[in-house]
């Protein structure tokens, strides 16, 4: 056995010394036909299985906000934004008349509704600089379904959180509408939400 | 890895045993061993049979000094000496007049088995090459050598195994059977 798993992965296992384990040995009466080295190697490897086995079985269910603001598609957007501003997010979701999902509208879409060429915010304030003044008064007579990213990506309540962070990786979004098993809104996942498992070196959640 | 410094090494020793772990470990080797020496050399003196194999001694410290080894459990214990006994008896009916081609295809072939069938028990291999090198005795025995001495003094060892070493609280003995 030659390679061993990257002891720099310190962020990921907890960080064990030669020094720990040759102790850890000693406390264990009898011989053990291993070395620190192979422990050490297996422990990282075990360590690794652990945490993703955990984030299969952490689901979106226990870690989704439910109090959700949403809007539907006939939302005009100057509510839509300021419903947006109000409760201090980024992004929700649009739904139809019947209460399906069937979009999401963030602050992204603003933006590239707003933007002529870049649709970043500094692209927004440079075309406003440009003396075009407020791109934003384009908008305002058009609603949700206008500007909205559809069909939305959803994630069931039984969906890991190990598969929504690859969804959300996959399709660079970041928060997800988080459906029923009869494909009701039932809340929403972020990305903080996902942040917020990963606990601070202080021992709280961030 | 540059290839010459891989040889250097990465790891430290493991730690020594307590001296109640020597002392149990000395205690079941030296019944075990002399249990089936005294057979093989009373009960089956002038008979042609055999009971004690040079690899034996080799089984002992597994099975009383490494007791949580993988190597010491009796699917280990029992599957690598048969096993390697029986690649050890063919390689030298393949091959009688030719002994060191025979002794390394049987310990090579022993190594191989025993990994696929993990059953992996380092005195097997001694068990395969004493099939090939042994003395007439031995080559007479022919395929009964699987079964005694080989199969009938691991046995005995094992036996041995699961009564001393289950004695002490701080020991047990197997870890798994099969």
């Amino acid at each position: 056995m030659v390679k061993r798993p990257d002891t720099n992965q310190g962020k990921v296992a907890p960080e064990i010394s030669d020094d720990d384990i040759f102790a850890a040995m000693k406390e264990i009466t009898g011989y053990l036909d291993i070395t620190p080295g192979d422990f050490k190697e297996v422990y990282l490897l075990a360590f690794r299985h652990a945490r993703e086995r955990l984030l299969r079985q952490v689901t979106a269910r226990e870690i989704m906000n439910r109090n959700v603001a949403w809007v539907k598609v006939d939302t005009p957007l100057k509510e839509v934004a300021e419903l947006m501003a109000q409760r201090g997010i980024s992004g929700m979701p649009v739904l139809d008349g019947a209460g399906r999902v069937v979009g999401v509208i963030s602050e992204k879409d603003f933006l590239r509704g707003m933007a002529q060429g870049v649709s970043s915010f500094m692209g927004v304030v440079a075309d406003c600089l440009q003396e075009k003044g407020c791109t934003a008064l384009a908008l305002r007579e058009r609603t949700g379904a206008d500007l909205m990213s559809s069909p939305a990506i959803t994630v069931n309540e039984d969906t890991s959180i190990l598969k929504i962070a690859g969804i959300f990786k996959e399709r660079n979004i970041n928060r997800a509408p988080v459906l029923d098993a009869q494909g009701r809104l039932a809340g929403i996942v972020s990305r903080g939400d996902l942040l917020a498992l990963t606990p601070c070196p202080d021992g709280g959640a961030s | 890895m540059n290839y010459f410094r891989k040889m250097r090494g990465t790891t430290t020793c493991p730690p020594r045993v307590s001296l109640s772990e020597i002392c149990w470990s000395w205690l079941g080797a030296f019944v075990g061993i002399s249990l089936v020496a005294y057979l093989n050399f009373t009960l089956l003196k002038g008979t042609g049979w055999l009971l004690l194999t040079g690899s034996l001694g080799a089984s002992a410290l597994l099975i009383y000094g490494a007791i949580k080894a993988p190597f010491a459990q009796p699917r280990n214990l029992m599957g690598g000496h048969i096993l390697s006994a029986l690649i050890g008896v063919c390689a030298y009916k393949l091959m009688p007049g030719n002994l060191w081609l025979g002794s390394g295809v049987a310990v090579a072939t022993s190594i191989a088995v025993m990994h696929a069938t993990r059953t992996a028990h380092p005195p097997g291999s001694a068990t395969a090459l004493i099939a090939v090198i042994g003395d007439d005795t031995v080559h007479n025995l022919g395929f009964l050598f699987v079964l005694m001495p080989v199969a009938a003094g691991a046995l005995i060892l094992l036996v041995v195994a699961l009564i001393i070493n289950n004695i002490p609280k701080s020991r047990r003995y197997p870890e798994y059977w099969f």
